[in-house]
């Protein structure tokens, strides 16, 4: 008793000679300040030491006396004073009645984190979400719809004979309606085939974010994530990185170590397709069951491989995992359609001025013939991993983005150009080819102009050496899809 | 009335051979003429009927004691002081008449009430180990051997490193919260006032908890 | 809130910032820029207590709201009119205190730190007020101009918790609202709580 008395009055001189020497404005009260050094803030620690110089050090004498004279640390004990005020407040005002239950949501919850029922449900959610309603519905029915409906029937008629009258000149003209124009590829591109794939995607995304369901994924996943070196709190990034992996880039920030943000970052780069790849994907293996399992299984091979790798590489401890996991709650409409709509809008902002740039490019590479000299220098790797020449357009495309490059495998295939066998390993090496434009600016951005470098060689060799792999053990063991 | 050393091997020996073969009287043989047993005659412990010795009921309960009382001592030796395996018979012989009546009972609770010695012979309980049975509820568990569905108080946040002791405290876990465990594979998730969290092993391993139901 | 308003907020030019989850490129910092000057609200609380949905319903604009903690990870900027006045509301990614975990804990405490919000709205989940008070206590402490918000009152509610309201403010000596900003409820109040307070604080 004497003993916590007088430890009681270390804390609280310690307290009022701190504040006492802090001078500098900082925003919010010294006692504040003073609780933050005490506890052991770096920001704070370097903060004080640059806005109070001359005190610095007898600050820092004063906060190193009061955590000698307790055996836990501050930050528990001020903590658990804190928490005393505030129960004492809680006792005045607040009263605990009976309770209207909420037992089903309850049980719906155990249900879904019970690993037995859980993974079922996780299974149930992939199909029904993402290969159902995108694959199916969204890359399938309404791309077919846009596409062959609207685009063949109607537009692409209607532009050229509009653009026939007013551009005289065949050049200028085929900047716009030409095989690779600004409306007949690019703007088709963006309408009839990422459009509907996207916002289904988004819409499915948007419901699962609602209900709850991401932090049980988390729970149920974690043991799984540790073993690449991630957390379970690695699984929202992740999923989200099937919608859009520029917007997940950012989202790794939640992480809360360096290494589990830089092999985030990686595994985004080069293992998680965004929604637009994904789609297109989808519908080009689509009829090809045993392709879609090659291309599912090499993925998540690389994806676990490389997580594993970059977790035994890369420095630093294992990451902890803790994660609130909130109610579950019914998605509303309203929400669902407000978020699908901004992040439908903001995708779009960000790809149709790419999209109609690469038009531009390819137009004055016609023209000046280096489109036909890099189409020429690729095709040497794409023959490499045995596929057709064409191909290399596509590949091309992919450099500016990934999305836009399996559009161009969309053509290739329809034109009937590919084996099975080259389209699954098209897929893959596309899958797993250079992020796209906005991601690697992300990349900059989060994770600094070397690893974001490092980050894309890595991926385009990569790549391609998956590529090669498959290729080489499809002819090896005479498989052929 | 405290009985010597010698008298106290005497019952130790017999209620050992009672615990071997129950009901067989042993042989006198060269403790004849020793002044102890009739000490311990007179005083009730021993019955001697035609050379041969047998505990009586009172005899029985005292040497209960004493072999509680040695066996204690071995675990105390081996478990704490770390005294070789060899040693430990003798040493704990000389030691079990030293320990006072009241002072094994404060040892065995220090040492979590063994059931064994280390020898692998049971020991018999005394009134603290009954006491702990009834008790065993109340005594405190860290959250990742919690059974599921177990109910209980956060007693206290135990670590040595900063950063999992930051991330307890943000959750809001600290001493005197109401706690659950609503699940333990394949991550432990725990009820707190009225949020969830999911944590690993790790975390679940500082947080210790006075379970009450 | 309507949604058509929502949507007319949403494609107004000079909200294009408030609705690009990217808050970065270009047009976000000249709004941010733009807005110097302007006396500032910030949103702040634990993850996944109804933030982003309150600052939703206060400005009009959009920002994302999802069921799950660590939605926001980036400060993201509107507006809304206080007794005719222009305010610009703050919303930051969730922290559990003031000593910051991860990256965005950090971020949403340089607003407290560097920004000097004439209020701070400290939004918490009302069913676990225990839980979430101290931190409360943390921001009177830090000598904040905070209005604490009970948000999700209708959960608290269906588990039979009753909070006086009067008695908190009693006790914290800072105003005290429940909402439930989910349907709109209470943001009124709020309202008028905040242009009370601005009018105390500024005027007065
Ligand atoms: N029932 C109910 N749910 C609410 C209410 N307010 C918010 N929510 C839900 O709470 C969840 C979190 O809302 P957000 O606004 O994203 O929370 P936030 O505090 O911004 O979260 P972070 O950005 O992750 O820190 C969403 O699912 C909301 O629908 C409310 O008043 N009642
Ligand atoms: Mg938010
Ligand atoms: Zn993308
Ligand atoms: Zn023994
Ligand atoms: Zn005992």
């Amino acid at each position: 008793m004497s003993e916590q008395k007088y430890a009681d009055d270390v804390l609280g001189s310690s307290f009022k000679k701190i504040e006492l020497m802090l001078q500098a404005d900082y925003g919010i009260s010294k006692h504040s300040i003073g609780s933050l050094l005490l506890q052991g803030d770096d920001e704070i620690i370097s903060l004080v030491k640059l806005k109070d110089p001359e005190n610095f050090s007898k600050i820092m004498e004063a906060v190193n006396f009061a955590k000698s004279s307790y055996n836990d640390p501050l930050s528990y004990i001020i903590a658990i004073q804190n928490q005393g005020k505030a129960n004492y407040i809680i006792e005045r005002a607040m009263e605990y009645g009976p309770s209207k239950g909420i037992s089903y949501r309850e049980k719906i919850s155990k249900v879904m984190i019970d690993p037995l029922t859980g993974i079922p449900i996780m299974l149930l959610v992939l199909y029904y979400g993402i290969y159902k309603f995108v694959g199916d519905f969204g890359a399938g029915v309404l791309v077919n719809f846009i596409e062959n409906g609207i685009f063949i029937k109607y537009i692409n008629p209607l532009v050229i004979k509009i653009f026939i009258k007013i551009i005289p000149w065949e050049v200028l003209r085929s900047l716009f309606t030409g095989e690779y124009g600004i409306i007949t590829l690019g703007v088709r591109y963006a309408v009839a085939l990422i459009f509907p794939i996207v916002t289904t995607f988004f819409i499915a995304f948007a419901v699962i974010e609602d209900s709850g369901y991401l932090p049980r994924l988390a729970l149920l996943i974690d043991r799984l994530f540790k073993k690449i070196g991630l957390s379970g709190r690695a699984v929202i990034p992740m999923v989200l990185g099937l919608g859009c992996d520029t917007m997940a880039t950012m989202v790794t920030r939640t992480l809360p170590t360096k290494r589990e943000r830089l092999i985030a970052t990686i595994l985004l780069a080069l293992a998680v397709p965004c929604s637009a790849q994904l789609g297109v994907i989808l519908s080009l293996l689509e009829g090809n069951p045993k392709g879609l399992w090659v291309w599912v299984g090499v993925i998540t091979l690389v994806f676990v491989f490389v997580g594993f790798v970059s977790s035994k590489i890369l420095p630093g401890e294992g990451p902890s995992f803790y994660m609130e996991v909130p109610p579950l709650r019914l998605p509303k409409l309203s929400n669902v359609f407000l978020k699908t709509w901004t992040r439908v809008k903001w995708y779009f902002i960000e790809i149709l001025p790419v999209f109609i740039l690469v038009s531009v490019f390819i137009w004055i590479g016609q023209l000046t013939g280096i489109f036909n000299f890099l189409t020429m220098l690729l095709t040497y790797p794409i023959r490499w991993i045995g596929l057709p020449d064409k191909t290399a357009v596509a590949f091309l495309f992919g450099f500016f983005r990934r999305d836009y490059g399996a559009g161009g495998l969309y053509d290739i295939k329809k034109a009937g150009l590919f084996t099975g066998n080259q389209l699954v390993v098209a897929c893959i090496t596309l899958t797993l080819f250079l992020p796209c434009v906005a991601q690697f600016l992300m990349n900059i951005k989060e994770r600094g102009w070397r690893a974001a470098v490092g980050i894309s060689v890595f991926v385009l060799f990569f790549s391609f050496s998956v590529g090669y792999l498959v290729n080489l053990a499809f002819n090896t063991f005479g498989i052929n899809l | 009335m405290k009985l010597n050393e010698r008298a106290e091997e005497i019952l130790e020996t017999l209620w050992v051979n009672n615990e071997k073969s129950p009901g067989e009287w042993m042989d006198l043989g060269l403790a004849k003429d020793n002044p102890e047993i009739d000490e311990l005659l007179k005083l009730g412990y021993i019955k001697l009927i035609n050379n041969r010795l047998s505990l009586s009921d009172k005899g029985m309960i005292e040497g209960r004691k004493i072999i509680r009382r040695h066996r204690l001592a071995e675990r105390l030796f081996t478990d704490v002081l770390d005294i070789k395996e060899k040693l430990v018979h003798p040493v704990s012989c000389q030691f079990e008449h030293l320990l006072q009546e009241g002072i094994e009972d404060d040892i065995c609770v220090l040492l979590g009430h063994p059931k064994t010695c280390p020898h692998g012979k049971s020991i018999p309980p005394g009134e603290c180990c009954r006491k702990s049975q009834k008790d065993i509820k109340k005594i405190i568990s860290v959250l990742s051997e919690m059974d599921v569905n177990q109910k209980g108080k956060v007693a206290y946040i135990y670590t040595k490193d900063n950063p999992t002791l930051q991330k307890v405290m943000a959750m809001g876990v600290l001493p005197g919260m109401a706690i659950n465990l609503v699940q333990k594979y394949p991550s432990y998730v725990f009820q707190v006032g009225q949020s969830q969290f999911a944590v690993d092993k790790e975390i679940a391993s500082v947080i210790y908890v006075r379970i009450t139901k | 809130m309507n949604i058509l308003e929502k949507l007319i907020n949403i494609l107004k030019p000079d909200k294009a910032c408030s609705s690009c989850p990217q808050a970065k490129f270009g047009a976000c910092q000249k709004l941010a820029a733009s807005l110097e000057g302007i006396k500032k609200i910030a949103v702040v609380g634990s993850p996944n207590v109804g933030k982003s949905m309150t600052f939703n319903c206060l400005t009009g604009a959009y920002a994302n709201v999802s069921n799950y903690p660590g939605t926001t990870v980036e400060v993201f900027r509107g507006k809304t009119i206080l007794n005719g006045e222009e305010f610009e509301i703050i919303d930051t990614p969730g922290m559990y205190s003031l000593m910051p975990i991860s990256e965005e804990e950090r971020v949403a405490r340089n607003i407290l730190l560097n920004e000097k919000p004439i209020i701070v709205l400290h939004v918490v989940d009302a069913k676990n007020l225990e839980r979430m008070l101290p931190f409360t206590l943390q921001l009177i402490e830090a000598g904040l101009p905070v209005i604490l918000v009970l948000n999700i009152m209708d959960e608290a509610e269906r588990l039979g918790i009753k909070i006086n309201i009067e008695a908190m403010q009693h006790e914290l000596k800072v105003p005290v609202v429940a909402t439930v900003s989910a349907r709109g409820e209470g943001i009124d109040i709020l309202k008028g709580k905040m242009e009370e307070y601005v009018r105390t604080k500024i005027c007065g």
